[in-house]
């Protein structure tokens, strides 16, 4: 599935290197311009140069854990990007506790390429009025 | 001799071991779904009739990322109706991958603790280890 929207900046923050490359290249080539993390830190050290417009996170880092990261980015003023959670087995406690933090979707793993597009688009779709209107109606399968 | 990279077995549970297949799979995916469009710019810059010639090995790659895709859904499928408590053996069948950067990968994915993939590039994935 492919939008026609400007390339936005998605920052994704996963551990596990199989998931990272795999979503870094959905993404890509659906015209998004993704940004990686493997850590929390890692994460915090991108953002004060970039700023996404959503954010991919996994629940469990090593280190800084993705919620841990959520509460450092909500105390900052500029921080409004909307964030998909992905883990496996997400504790309703995590995805209540998460959507305080921003949260507006999550994704269980193992999740598609496709699953994972799809809920991006939806959640950029709500959260973004730019994104929205630069949508077509009619999306294009490749 | 070369060392062991723990001295512990590996016995992920199944569902475990599916799941990480299912993920190996999905990113094999991915990278055919850039090579299909690696392929079509390419072919977008040949001649009609050179493209002409080239479309049944640009459906193949179509092909070949329906065929990754639905293997990795029925991995997934698969990890979901089975029951957490049966284990799989996986240290034979590890054994049989060359690819060094995915059967590290694989391993730290099923539990392996310090596995030299913590903190590798991306870019090393798929390396083939020959030795």
């Amino acid at each position: 599935m492919r939008f026609d929207h400007p390339p936005l900046e998605i920052l994704v923050v996963d551990h596990d290197l199989t998931t990272l490359e795999m979503v870094q290249i959905r993404l890509d080539v659906a015209g998004y311009r993704p940004i990686a993390a493997r850590s929390g830190r890692a994460a915090l050290e991108l953002l004060a140069t970039c700023r996404p417009a959503a954010l991919i996170l996994e629940r469990r880092l090593p280190g800084m854990c993705g919620l841990e990261l959520l509460r450092t980015l909500a105390a900052s003023p500029d921080w409004r990007a909307p964030v998909l959670l992905v883990g496996r087995k997400l504790a309703e406690e995590d995805v209540r506790s998460g959507m305080q933090l921003g949260v507006r979707d999550c994704l269980a793993k193992p999740f598609s390429g496709a699953a994972v597009l799809e809920r991006l688009n939806r959640l950029l779709t709500r959260s973004t009025p730019a994104f929205a209107a630069a949508r077509p109606a009619v999306y294009i399968n490749t | 001799m070369t060392a062991p990279m723990t001295s512990r077995t590996l016995a992920p549970s199944m569902t475990t071991t599916l799941e990480v297949l299912a993920a190996e799979i999905e990113l094999a995916g991915a990278r055919c779904i850039l090579l299909d469009r690696i392929i079509g710019e390419a072919m977008g810059r040949l001649p009609n009739e050179e493209r002409d010639r080239l479309v049944p090995s640009l459906h193949t790659v179509d092909l070949l990322v329906q065929h990754l895709t639905n293997l990795a859904a029925f991995a997934r499928s698969l990890s979901l109706a089975t029951p957490d408590d049966v284990t799989a053996p996986v240290e034979a069948a590890l054994s049989e991958i060359t690819l060094g950067a995915l059967v590290e990968r694989m391993a730290q994915g099923m539990g392996r603790d310090g596995s030299p993939t913590a903190g590798a590039d991306v870019e090393d994935a798929g390396d083939l280890d020959l030795f």
